[in-house]
């Protein structure tokens, strides 16, 4: 088992020599290489270690199906596991390492888990941890994590930068071989935006390893390079189709070494929309299944023959080729012709003329690899017409071609089974769906470049290829013939030809069970080697033709896929929107400390009043209390409402009266959804006879307005009515407190805002230094209290001038802690308490129903349920343990109840009471009022904690309003 | 998957809200009395859907575009859309 | 004095050699919306609409955006009249500060916006007078291409200074 460079050939640059290291040897490769090619080119063969077994493993394809040489790639946060070494672009300074050994892979000390293979048996997890003896995983599963097992993921994060993008093409071609270039220069004929997209680092698919037809690649390539209207990606997977010809293309830099400062990014996901999309996709070579097939330096035929004419790298003396087909042929004439010596174990007994025409090889009809032996050198053992054991370098083995079906299948469609290639096909394809070449089982190339050049469109002719398409023949060949020693069908998982004869036994016997089972093709390659194979054994054990057996289904994505790239530019700040009240600015420069508040960045509070909430809060609530305060509300939702129709549609919407709401006035309101459930509350104020302002809660201001417009435009479409969001035009500003009178007149000099011009709930138009500004007498607070609306571009301008006509007041800002605390001292209702469950009288708001009205939620509001005495409604808490804490989320217990289940309500809201000097909360309590007075007990599981609390009125302040009035 | 706006045309799914099943139509404003006659209408209407598998018909808005709201049939099976209305 | 603020008074535009970033300030933009023939009154005042939901209509120094079936932008100077001339005759809705307009100009204009932005931009179908109601970072946008390498985009104002930076993250390859 030798391997080394050849002097010339190839397509590696041998300028650009490359170092690189291997579990910190270094090594050198070319521009040009893989990892796994460099490797063969050193003569590394041995590069890791199965996943149960532990058994030395090489490389045993030249592309995205290699199922052995994983490795974990580059150092600290950037440290990838898992990457198939055939895949990787070799750059220099590439540090990789082997996986699964230690503490090497030539000397693994798990290589024991060979003797105790029956652990490691098909159904071991499920006979040894299901059932009664599940208990036993716990025992067993931090050793069965160590010993079998692929590379380990950092959790560093991630330094480098990934992308997310959309585009749009009229044909998407994926894969670049002779059907798929012959496809991109055809459909580009027809003048469309062509994407030709090929998951290598070359355009030529297996052209490349074909030095014979190189003039005609160079040739499509360089008319490819002059067309305008290709867009021609190499180094990009095709990872998924997707609902309406969505694809999603991978295309990895890793090569060009991205910088994230520079904005570069390592990988860019692509959501494309094609209108057309051509498959081109190829097909991967199958294994055969015999004795120790997983022994180093047994490959796949195609490609010792990659290696051999794409990197350059050969076996030294000699070859053997086990084959059940012609295609292996290529890789045997090839090797002849660099001097190796090949001997071809055909188990055919009938060979084609052709081939055996040439006789640079020695061919052995009707023979089989049933055994290879050896560590450093391979003996491969011959049965059937003859019976000789081989000493050689490498074993390449064809067990036939499998078509990628993987894409075509992604919509639903399964593939279906073509015999006379003994492999599945695309079952179908959309309209605007084709497939050209290998994909279909069509293995010649002429036959291919003129599959691409219909499937793109044909409207121009496509050069054929020199020499004359032959015929393609297999005669199938599944099972591992009778040999002592393991027959791998999955080389990942480790599963055998002995692992699906026992799930047939135990009668596991679709495909689906078979893979769950076995673990069949669940590795980082998917089974792309061995799903058929193992499929096609179960049908012959079953005694079904293959097309019966049905295949498992393919799922996206095509090949792994790091988590960087769906997640793109998504992370950190960009996680999701932040939204900015239109006086976030101030707050930013002026002591505001912020918190979120759903998508919004809120003032929490100001540093004036503290250094922490707890401190500052306080403060803030007592500036409202007892002088005058200034907050932000610009983030609730604001809500253009015109009409001649717009009173009714209000008059329907809200659960009280609109229709009557004078002109000038303001009025609270609560809607429902359909099913009797509160969805919002708000003041809505009457500009016109045919206008109305309304202002939704900052929560659910997106869906009031959705809901809004769903029924104007699909329910009351004869109401003429207009509605448009100034959630975005509007800033709004409370000035609360019994100064807050006085800090108006200050504030707007000559304007008439006494309790006669404007009593509590009225509104008054006015304009200010030329901007039109809405003042509205509201509290949410329970004191004297405006809201100061307008224009957002001037919002920062009118607080400032607030603040300084109102200094000798003593104004000053308030954040989100200290209002949302005032309102629970008043018994406001907000968010917290609307909790998606409760009706109308769980808040305490029945009384506003219109009786004679019909509204939105009416009917069902008047459920039986809804009316039960013993619903969660509003309560108010006093703590009755003033060394302790109420917490939100607390369970509420009766005083002398189990502390146990569910309870009978929670706490939603809890503030220190500035006014009385103690904590209070609001609750949800099974049936409410009813129980003032009475001590309760709440208990939060979290902290250990029971807490002695007294069921009051929720409104723990100026019941009768007086304030809200002054 | 694409849907199409009546007003826009053909959109990103990802710019649309789902808005339910059209199949039902909602009692109309007014119908309902004072007492609790028609709370099996409202019931059904609210709670009630069948779960096809197959074409559904459905409500979405453009919420991201023109904010228009519209039905269209979609397949629930297959993701195909037929004609917005 | 009341002052206008936009914004994005805090962020930096800047100009690359593949990328210019910019605001466009000093803008009024009416909605202006109604019910049967309005479109009809609208016109006479304001001369005539857009026919069609993606290609915008430049008029008497206005840019005309039909964003519904039933509803018109217009985009005027920063003293236009409109709403004023337009009361009664339809339903008029001031919104110049609900939307924060940002310039997005250079070779490299078309890439940035494909990054966020689920529509065709290719210069052979995105071309300049073009404009679609759509999504950017979750937010709704209204973008104009007004020359072949040159957008605007109308962002939510409390939105605006996050798009802003969503932007400027995904210009940082053009720097
Ligand atoms: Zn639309």
């Amino acid at each position: 088992m030798t391997f080394r460079r050849l002097p010339s050939g190839g397509r590696i640059d041998r300028n650009r020599p490359v170092g690189f290291t291997l579990d910190g040897k270094r090594y050198r490769g070319f521009a040009g290489d893989t990892l796994a090619s460099a490797l063969l080119a050193n003569d590394v063969t041995l590069v890791g270690r199965s996943f149960k077994y532990h058994r030395p493993r090489g490389i045993m394809s030249a592309g995205v199906e290699e199922p052995n040489a994983l490795f974990t790639l580059h150092d600290g946060a950037r440290t990838e596991a898992n990457m198939p070494g055939t895949i990787v672009d070799l750059i220099d300074g590439l540090t990789a390492r082997t996986q699964n050994a230690w503490p090497s892979v030539e000397l693994d000390v798990m290589g024991i888990n060979q003797l105790a293979a029956p652990l490691f048996q098909s159904g071991f997890y499920y006979k040894t941890f299901m059932g009664p003896t599940k208990g036993a995983w716990m025992f067993y599963e931090p050793f069965i994590r160590r010993a079998a097992g692929l590379g380990a993921a950092t959790e560093a994060a991630d330094p480098d930068r990934y992308e997310t993008r959309f585009d749009f093409c009229d044909v998407l071609v994926i894969g670049s071989g002779a059907a798929g270039l012959a496809a991109a220069l055809s459909a580009a004929g027809g003048g469309g935006r062509v994407l030709l997209v090929e998951q290598d680092s070359a355009l030529g698919g297996g052209l490349l390893s074909e030095p014979e037809q190189d003039g005609w690649l160079q040739a499509r390539l360089g008319e490819i390079r002059n067309a305008s209207n290709i867009q021609a990606l190499t180094h990009t997977t095709a990872i998924g189709l997707y609902d309406d010809n969505m694809v999603v293309l991978v295309e990895r830099h890793d090569h060009r070494q991205p910088d994230p400062a520079k904005g570069q990014a390592r990988q860019v996901l692509t959501m494309l929309q094609a209108k057309a999309i051509v498959f081109a996709t190829g097909a991967i070579e199958r294994p055969l299944v015999f004795a120790n097939n997983d022994r180093p330096g047994v490959m796949l035929a195609s490609a010792v023959r990659t290696y051999l004419n794409r990197f350059g790298v050969a076996p030294t003396g000699r070859a053997v080729i086990a084959t059940n087909n012609d295609t292996a042929y290529a890789a045997a004439f090839d090797l002849a012709a660099q001097g190796v010596e090949v001997i071809v174990a055909d188990s055919r007994t009938e060979i084609p003329a052709d081939l055996q025409r040439r006789n640079s090889i020695e061919i052995l009809a009707g023979t089989s690899v049933v055994d290879v032996k050896g560590k450093n050198t391979l003996h491969a053992v011959l049965d059937g017409a003859e019976q000789r054991t081989i000493t050689c370098d490498v074993v390449g083995m064809s067990g036939g071609w499998s078509p990628v079906v993987h894409l075509t299948s992604h919509g639903g469609i399964k593939p279906v089974y073509n015999a006379a290639i003994a492999g599945f096909v695309p079952g179908g394809f959309a309209k605007t769906h084709s497939g050209a070449g290998a994909v279909m089982g069509t293995f010649g190339l002429n036959a291919a470049i003129r599959e691409g050049a219909a499937a793109g469109g044909g409207s121009i002719a496509i050069a054929a290829a020199g020499g004359e398409d032959r015929p393609y023949a297999i005669v199938p060949t599944w099972m591992p013939p009778r040999r002592k020693g393991k027959a791998f069908v999955d080389f990942q998982n480790d599963v055998t030809a002995k692992d699906i004869k026992n799930a047939h036994q135990e009668g596991y016997h679709s495909v689906e069970h078979l893979k769950r089972y076995t673990t069949l093709g669940m590795g980082t390659d998917q089974g792309k080697t061995s799903n058929i194979i193992a499929l096609a054994e179960m049908a012959e054990l079953r005694g079904l033709p293959i097309e019966q057996a049905g295949t498992t289904t393919f799922r996206p994505p095509y090949t792994g896929v790091s988590l960087g790239a769906i997640a793109g530019r998504t992370i950190g700040g960009h996680f999701r929107p932040t939204r900015r009240s239109p006086l976030h600015d101030w707050h930013a420069a002026n002591g505001g400390v912020f918190i979120e508040a759903g998508l919004w960045q809120r003032a929490w509070y100001y540093r004036w009043a503290g250094d922490t909430p707890e401190s500052a809060y306080v403060k803030e609530m007592g500036l409202v209390r007892r002088g005058v305060g200034i907050s932000d509300v610009s983030t609730l939702g604001k809500i253009d409402v015109q009409g001649p129709d717009a009173a009714e549609f209000l008059n329907r919407v809200y659960v009280n009266g609109f229709a009557k709401l004078p002109v000038g006035k303001a009025r609270y309101g609560v809607m429902l959804n359909d099913d009797g459930i509160v969805l919002d509350d708000g003041t809505t104020t009457r500009i016109s006879e045919t206008q109305f302002y309304m202002t939704t809660t900052t929560a659910q201001a997106g869906e009031v307005m959705s809901w809004l417009e769903f029924l104007l435009q699909t329910q009351w479409t004869d109401l003429k009515v207009q509605v448009a969001s100034l959630t975005d035009e509007w800033a709004g500003m409370a000035i609360s407190g019994p100064k807050a009178r006085a800090a108006l007149e200050l504030a707007f000099p000559g304007v008439d805002v006494s309790d006669a011009k404007l009593p509590y709930m009225g509104c008054l138009d006015f304009s200010f230094d030329g901007v039109p500004i809405r003042l509205l007498r509201l509290s949410f607070s329970g004191e004297l209290a405006y809201e100061v609306h307008l224009s957002a571009d001037y919002a920062i301008s009118l607080w400032e001038h607030f603040l300084k006509t109102g200094a000798s007041l003593g104004l000053k800002p308030y954040g989100l802690e200290a209002l949302a605390s005032l309102r629970i001292e008043k018994g406001h209702v907000a968010g917290l308490e609307l909790d998606h469950r409760n009706t109308l009288d769980d808040l305490g708001l029945g009384k506003m129903a219109g009786k004679e009205k019909d509204y939105v939620g009416k009917a069902l509001r008047q459920r039986p349920m809804y009316q039960a005495p013993e619903r969660w409604s509003l309560v108010g808490l006093e703590l009755l343990e003033p060394e302790k804490r109420l917490r939100g989320g607390a369970i509420l217990f009766a005083k002398d109840d189990k502390i146990e289940g569910h309870g009978r309500g929670y706490i939603t809201s809890v503030t220190w009471s500035v006014e009385l000097g103690k904590t209070i909360a609001l609750a949800l309590y099974n049936g409410g009022l009813k129980h003032v007075g009475e001590e309760i007990v709440c208990a939060f599981p979290l902290k250990n904690e029971l807490t002695r609390a007294k069921i009051v009125s929720p409104h723990f302040i100026d019941p009768e309003g007086k304030r809200l009035h002054a | 998957m694409r849907l199409a706006c009546p007003h826009c045309g053909p959109r990103d799914y990802s710019e649309f809200r789902y808005g339910g099943d059209a199949s039902k139509q909602r009692p109309p404003h007014g119908t309902t009395g004072h007492g609790t006659g028609d709370l099996q209408t409202w019931h059904d209407f609210v709670f009630l859907f069948d779960n096809p598998k197959g074409p559904h018909l459905e409500y979405w808005q453009h919420v991201l575009g023109c904010r228009r709201w519209f039905t269209l049939t979609r397949n629930t099976a297959t993701n195909e859309v037929g004609e917005p209305k | 004095m009341l002052e206008r603020r936009s914004a994005l008074a805090v962020a930096h535009p800047f100009a690359w050699a593949a990328l210019t970033l910019g605001e466009v300030r000093g803008f009024t933009l009416t909605q202006v919306a109604g019910f049967g023939n309005f479109a009809a009154d609208v016109a006479a005042t304001a001369g005539a609409l857009p026919e069609t939901s993606n290609q915008a209509v430049e008029s008497n120094g206005r840019t005309i955006f039909r964003t519904g079936p039933h509803a018109f932008w217009f985009v005027g100077p920063e003293n236009d009249d409109l709403a004023a001339r337009l009361a009664g005759k339809a339903i008029v809705t001031p919104l110049s500060s609900s939307r924060t307009r940002i310039s997005i100009e250079g070779r490299a204009a078309r890439e940035v916006l494909r990054k966020g932005i689920p529509i065709d931009l290719h210069e052979s179908v995105f071309t300049p007078g073009m404009f679609a109601q759509t999504g950017l970072h979750h937010t709704p946008v209204l973008l104009h291409c007004t020359a072949e390498q040159r957008f605007e985009l109308y962002a939510m104002r409390t939105f605006a200074l996050n798009v802003w930076e969503w932007l400027e993250d995904a210009a940082l390859e053009f720097k």
